[in-house]
């Protein structure tokens, strides 16, 4: 809980895992920080850059690839498990 | 439904121009107008839009956009939404401007035209099958022919197609007793349209929700003053389901799946003139900048832009200036379960735009 004098830049922070399927390589680090006030782009992007592809396919739990316009905290808030927000990533369209 | 066929029947007259650094002919072409579906995404129009500036074009590959007074739009909105959210005073027909160059990929999301739209709208249905039932296996178990079907049905606006086809989903219908009290001519409509099975009826299930608030800091006599959204920073997007609270007697209403939702922003009118500084909630997690080309509060990771001209703003003492859905602007009063009902989107969103207006104020006391 921020107190009322607490800067804005410690905005709160959420965790994100991530995790391959089916063809996609396996990260060294697959779990990490980000600032909720971030989009889910951010996210898509780093995979990108990590599994140096172009395009990747990104899903929460499994079930839906959300809108990359997305805030992080909002997808935590609803998609959450455990305290983290379970990210699947694969190189071709793994849940159609 | 009587009021889902009005929903689904409602269209916005646009008249669409196209870049003029993309005219290469004399006299220019006039603009295109074309009638959008509310319920309709802007990339699904280009075909019919295409042919009216074809032979102006110049050299290249489409990569088509639109923007309304300089603002790139979100494809993915609905252009209902995107109507209601933008046009403080509505504008007939609503002057677009369309790109066929120079996609701006920092702004937005890439569309590769149908394909993507059809993606994002299946997606945004299986985000709404995990919020309703807890994850996608309705949206899942729909064969692939169903999925189109469904899709098709949005695409060409049949409600007929759709009804038929969403059954299959089993999502139901929310109900209570003002569900029934107001829906009474639909109970034979609902008979007809096949049962809702025990897995779909939602009885206090989480409704999906996203919400778009900009921001006053005054009262305007009339909604053309209102300041122009020239930035989607302007525009505050939530994320987040509405839950039915049911009491005894006692009618969940649209302010109160407002209240629910910015719980620290919204005080109940009466208290207002008491003391504007009086948060409801027992989250006070307000930080107060000083910049005054644009003030922000953030409150649990989320920020609301305030439009503000001189003053620094609070939080606590919003007031409720504009709800706008599905073009209309429903009396707060009005039961939650029947605008979810019939106002929601074919993707089972409820797209909902408020605008909030913050009190100025001079001294801080904090």
């Amino acid at each position: 809980m921020a107190s009322v004098t607490e800067s804005p830049s410690s905005v709160r922070k959420v965790i994100v895992q991530l995790k391959a399927t089916a063809d996609a390589p396996i990260l060294k680090q697959n779990k990490f920080k980000i600032p909720g006030t971030d989009k889910f782009a951010k996210v898509i992007d780093f995979l990108r850059r990590q599994l140096h592809r172009e395009t990747v396919f990104v899903y929460i739990n499994s079930a839906f690839s959300p809108n990359p316009d997305e805030l992080v905290i909002d997808l935590f808030n609803n998609f959450g498990v455990d305290g983290k927000l379970l990210v699947n990533y694969a190189c071709s369209m793994a849940w159609g | 439904m009587e009021a889902q066929k009005y929903v689904w029947e409602g269209a916005i007259p646009l008249q669409i121009h196209l870049n003029e650094s993309e005219v290469t002919t004399l006299p220019p072409p006039p603009p295109a107008l074309i009638l959008a579906p509310r319920i309709g995404y802007l990339p699904l129009l280009i075909p019919l839009i295409k042919p009216h500036f074809a032979a102006t074009l110049p050299p290249g590959v489409d990569t088509v956009w639109f923007d309304y007074k300089g603002l790139p739009l979100k494809w993915y909105i609905p252009t209902g939404v995107l109507f209601d959210l933008l046009c403080a005073e509505p504008e007939r027909p609503w002057n677009l401007t369309v790109h066929f160059r120079g996609y701006p990929n920092n702004l937005l999301i890439p569309c590769e035209g149908e394909d993507s739209v059809k993606w994002s709208f299946i997606n945004s249905l299986k985000e709404a099958d995990y919020i309703i039932s807890g994850n996608c296996k309705n949206v899942m178990h729909m064969s692939q022919f169903d999925q189109l079907e469904l899709w098709h049905s949005v695409m060409n606006g049949n409600l007929e197609a759709y009804l038929r086809t969403s059954s299959k989903l089993k999502f139901g219908i929310v109900e209570d007793e003002y569900t029934l009290k107001i829906d009474l001519c639909s109970q034979k409509s609902r008979k007809t349209t096949g049962e809702v099975g025990m897995g779909g009826q939602m009885k206090t299930g989480k409704i999906p929700v996203r919400l778009y608030i900009w921001s006053v800091s005054e009262d305007f006599e009339d909604f053309e003053d209102m300041p122009k959204i020239d930035s989607w920073d302007k525009i505050s997007y939530i994320n987040q389901p509405i839950e039915i609270h049911r009491e005894e007697g006692k009618c969940f209403t649209l302010h109160d799946a407002l209240k629910s939702l910015m719980p620290e922003f919204l005080v109940d009118k009466s208290l207002i003139d008491e003391e504007s500084f009086r948060l409801e909630g027992e989250d006070e997690q307000v930080i107060l900048s000083e910049d005054l080309s644009s003030n922000r509060m953030a409150a649990e990771g989320r920020e609301i832009s305030c439009q503000s001209v001189e003053s620094t703003c609070t939080s606590g003492a919003a007031e409720i200036k504009l709800v706008r859905i599905q073009g209309i602007e429903p009396k707060l009063e009005i039961p939650f379960s029947w605008v979810v009902n019939n106002l929601k989107n074919p993707e089972h969103f409820l797209h909902i735009c408020v605008c909030l207006k913050f009190p100025q104020v001079n001294s801080l006391d904090r």
